[in-house]
């Protein structure tokens, strides 16, 4: 004997094609999140992202932009779901179902599909992690620090978003049942959705507001500083607000108008352009989804060939194989030592160079931040250090020909740099820290030299100042600089045993951060306030960890030798690139399918229209290129936005370092085109998978 | 049976607000057959939609069986639905999932659960409009005019006051249409049901006792059978010329 209940287990039955987009695009994103939440909440990365660094602030970006994306084409699958589901739902109205006799199995349903789907993307997402993570480390690159550890509290994220997408869809379900037309329910299947006629400027407008947006919201910031003394407020970020709303345009110019000019041929592709207008507001929606998951994705691996790019380049710009410095306390092996460790490896050494240098206070300026985000700059008469060389030092080890004048110190920076963010040039005194005697000086310029660059703060001055100054420093403050080559064929084992060594004749006192500053703590402690290198904020580094990436990166003393760097770059950066590598694949996995969906419902939604126009006679390959034509653009669309907004974004803030372009950021520019090829080769593929799919569906496909 | 007096119903599209029906009057007595016609736009459509209650409506009254329909809420008009009035639409609304006979049975599912006297029932009705051949089957394997005489079968399982056919005919061919009309005809005489039929087709309409012509929002003449059905057939083709030459 049949019942509500088994009729509507029928019913679901028989639908379950419906059914089973929401139920995949569910499953998808909750898959997905929880992929993400695993690697953001996994302590493998954040104990290698710094808190509070720019790397995880980036992560952190791209997940509340994936996040975005998932609960968009969810909760847009959930309305197809219910589109579908309301013809069902309209003919038991019509014929007598109260709404209280249909809510219970409607919501039991719902809840059914989005907590199966939900769970399972969950329970899937976690394994899907490791088989990933594993793959890249047996593929790609494998360290120690890559031994993925899951903190289980991520879950929670995933049952928010299981929580937020099941309520979501029990409140469709809802306004589906206080519908008071009954025809409206029968007939929302095939009601269309047509976007407000916007005119033809709303596709420039739009790219003239995308550019304008990401110039003001770059600059924003700078602006606000300069104007009121403070550091800028989180809120600024809604000078971004322009791209969005340009990116809002693009795609109503594209659904609406399309990018080519129809004036000469009215009719062509008139069927496929109409049909796109009466979907429109579904297509701008996913559209604009697909483009930031998309731009999120390139953000995330354009972090990979730039970071990999400007690390060869540098390394390879070196001007010696072997460059280390130390302070004269510590008892690293002599030359004698090294050149008899290099000879047990079959290798000669050759340009040994090494010269002292002397740590030195300086005086300048300090932001101090005040109340709340205001700052001002406040001169302190002792700042922070410097590492400094003479000038007959500085030419004996790089062979530049410069002289300095009296009372006066260059900065140094590297080869493709007009200046460096870690130079203090405003120091008017150096300053003796044994016997705090004072010299004035002035700032000249800088002098180029890749070895020195950076945030290693070397200087150089005058001879006879520089003797002058030194006098009674201990051999805390003062440090021999090294440098020479390897003859011949570089040898890597030579380089980690001598690396190791030398790491290990260092005693506990300089087992010290590179921006752990000697000179600002006593600054700091004369005052009687704890120097912030003192307190949790810093992070600390190991000696027992010297192959890891914190301790490479970040120890004080760290040597540059370029075989070792070269080779260990990837194991170095690995977790880097892995989590960047990974995020972006989410990304990228999440416009794909939603590229697919939207695919899939323009197919059922003009199901028949596509059958009328067979009725008309027209042929299987007028209605696959109908079709096709529909689907590119829901691809190609969001793919070229996205790509060419981050490759726009990323063009700029490597330009905004130093006001140009140098060789080895217009090469990271170009592995980046080389990245979007290969992105764009896969989405090719996935959308001609999608093609044929609906061709099948609709049954069109053209028989060659 | 059926009484609507002064029904007035709009749209809105817009800001604009378009009037359909403009005060609608007609009455339905038990037993009877009648067909409304009119041209496109006359508001025979949103009629039948009013009287189902489908759409809300501004002004007027619709009583059903002495019971006036505007006050009610939605679970009393959902009750009169289920058991007062029968439907069969132009696109059949047969769901897809269920047999035939599973179709037939859907207003005493809605009800509850369904008796052996509802199974007997369908299958009198089953074998009276000559689908038995098919009571197993899914819609999508049979003929338009056997979905169209499911329907039929549907809206009597719960004998209703009435039953309201929207182009009942629209989606068929002439053969199949003459079968679902046979079919209200069996209904009408052998089961005394009230059949109320919106419809564009005027051989349609001839099997009818009355005819409603609906012009503009208003009933623009009714015209009542009184002989054979080719006489009324003619009758209604020249009240339909005289109403579109009107219009001229």
């Amino acid at each position: 004997m049949m019942t509500m209940q088994s009729l509507e287990n029928k019913l679901q039955k028989a639908s379950r094609k419906q059914a089973a987009l929401y139920l995949l695009c569910n499953f998808v994103s909750l898959m997905l999140i929880t992929a993400y939440t695993v690697i953001l909440f996994s302590p493998t990365i954040l104990n290698v992202l710094p808190e509070g660094g720019d790397s995880r602030k980036q992560l952190y970006a791209v997940f509340a932009m994936a996040l975005f994306g998932c609960v968009i084409f969810t909760i847009y699958a959930a309305s197809l779901f219910f589109r579908k589901k309301s013809r069902q739902l309209g003919i038991l109205m019509a014929l007598g179902a109260s709404k209280k006799r249909l809510a219970p199995g409607l919501f039991r349903e719902v809840a059914l599909l989005s907590g199966f789907s939900s769970l399972t993307g969950i329970v899937a997402g976690i394994p899907f992690v490791i088989l990933l993570w594993k793959i890249f480390r047996l593929f790609i690159v494998d360290s120690d620090e890559m031994n993925l550890v899951i903190n289980y509290q991520c879950l929670f994220v995933s049952a928010a978003f299981c929580l937020l997408v099941t309520g979501c869809a029990c409140i469709m379900a809802y306004q589906y049942l206080r519908k008071t037309n009954i025809l409206d329910v029968v007939q929302e299947e095939h009601k269309n959705e047509p976007v407000k006629e916007l005119g033809c400027w709303c596709g420039p407008l739009g790219i003239f507001l995308i550019f304008a947006g990401a110039v003001a919201g770059y600059y924003s910031g700078s602006v606000y500083q300069a104007l009121f003394q403070a550091y800028p407020p989180s809120w600024l970020n809604i000078t971004y607000a322009p791209v969005f709303i340009g990116l809002y345009l693009v795609m109503m110019h594209t659904v609406i108008h399309g990018w080519v000019s129809h004036k000469k041929k009215p009719y062509k592709n008139i069927i496929s352009r109409s049909m796109m207008k009466f979907q429109g507001k579904q297509t701008v929606n996913s559209l604009i989804v697909s483009t930031i998951l998309i731009a999120g994705g390139c953000f995330a691996i354009f972090y990979i060939p730039v970071l990999a790019t400007a690390q060869m380049i540098d390394i390879n710009n070196h001007e010696y194989d072997y460059a280390y410095h130390y302070r004269a306390d510590q008892n690293v092996p002599s030359q004698r030592e090294v050149v008899d460790l290099a000879d047990s490896y079959g290798l000669s050494l050759k340009d040994w160079k090494e010269c002292p240098y002397i740590t030195l206070g300086m005086d300048g300026y300090e932001e101090i931040q005040d109340e709340n985000l205001a700052f001002h700059v406040e001169y302190s008469p002792l700042l922070n250090s410097g590492n400094f060389l003479s000038e007959s030092s500085y030419r004996k080890m790089t062979g530049q020909k410069i002289s300095v004048p009296p009372k006066s110190y260059y900065a140094l920076t590297g080869t493709q740099s007009s200046g460096s963010l870690f130079a203090n040039v405003n120091a008017t005194n150096l300053i003796n820290m044994v016997t705090r005697e004072k010299i004035e000086v002035t700032f000249k310029d800088y002098l180029h030299f890749d070895l020195m660059a950076g945030n290693r703060k070397f200087y150089v001055i005058n001879d006879l100042d520089y003797d002058e100054i030194s006098r009674k420093l201990s051999p805390v403050w003062n440090g021999t600089l090294v440098y020479f080559n390897a003859a011949g064929k570089d040898n890597y084992n030579f380089a980690s045993t001598f690396f190791h060594t030398f790491v290990d004749s260092f005693g506990p006192e300089c087992e010290l951060p590179l921006y752990y500053d000697p000179v600002a703590k006593i600054a700091k402690e004369e005052k009687g306030l704890t120097y912030w290198g003192d307190t949790d904020s810093m992070s600390a580094v190991s000696y027992e960890e010297a192959d890891s990436s914190d301790f490479r990166l970040y120890w004080a003393y760290m040597p540059q030798f370029r075989i070792l760097d070269r080779n260990d770059f990837l194991t170095t950066f690995s977790v880097y690139l892995m989590a960047f590598m990974f995020v972006a694949l989410i990304c990228f996995a999440a416009a794909m399918v939603i590229g697919y969906t939207r695919c899939q419902a323009i197919a059922l939604n003009n199901r028949y229209v596509f059958d009328d126009l067979k009725r008309l006679g027209g042929s299987p390959g007028f209605l696959t290129a109908e079709v096709r034509r529909q689907c590119i653009i829901v691809f190609r669309i969001p793919a070229l936005t996205g790509m060419a907004l981050m490759t726009l974004l990323y063009s700029m803030l490597l330009y905004a370092n130093d006001n140009r372009l140098t060789s080895s950021e217009l090469y990271s520019l170009l592995v980046c085109l080389g990245v979007l090829g290969v992105l764009s080769i896969a989405f090719f593929l996935i959308y001609r998978y999608t093609v044929r799919k609906i061709e099948d569906d609709l049954g069109i496909r053209k028989i060659k | 049976m059926l009484n609507v007096k002064n029904l007035r119903k709009s749209y809105s599209i817009g800001k604009k607000t378009y009037p359909v029906l403009k005060g609608v009057d007609l009455s339905v007595a038990k037993g009877e057959f009648v067909a409304v016609m009119g041209p496109s736009g006359s508001g025979k459509s949103t009629l039948l939609n009013c009287i189902s209650c489908y759409i809300p409506f501004e002004d007027g009254n619709i009583t059903l069986g002495g019971q006036e329909l505007k006050d009610m809420n939605e679970n009393q008009l959902a009750k009169i639905r289920n058991e007062k009035l029968g439907f069969v639409f132009q696109d059949f609304m047969l769901l897809d999932g269920l047999t035939i006979r599973e179709n037939i049975l859907v207003p005493r599912i809605i009800q509850g659960s369904v008796s052996r006297d509802a199974e007997n029932r369908a299958d009198r009705l089953i074998n009276l409009f000559g689908i038995s051949h098919i009571r197993s089957k899914y819609p999508a394997e049979v003929s338009g005019g056997e979905r169209q005489r499911t329907a039929v079968a549907r809206s009597l399982i719960n004998d209703p006051l009435i039953i309201l056919a929207d182009e009942p005919t629209g989606n068929l061919d002439s053969k199949s249409s003459r079968t679902v009309i046979e079919a209200f005809d069996h209904a009408r005489n052998q089961m005394d049901a009230t059949i109320f039929m919106v419809t564009h087709d005027s051989f349609s309409a001839s099997f009818c006792d009355r005819v409603i012509l609906l012009k503009d929002g208003t009933v623009y003449r009714q015209l009542c059978k009184a002989g054979q059905r080719s006489a009324f057939h003619d009758l209604l083709l020249d009240a339909i010329k005289e109403m579109s030459g009107d219009e001229k």
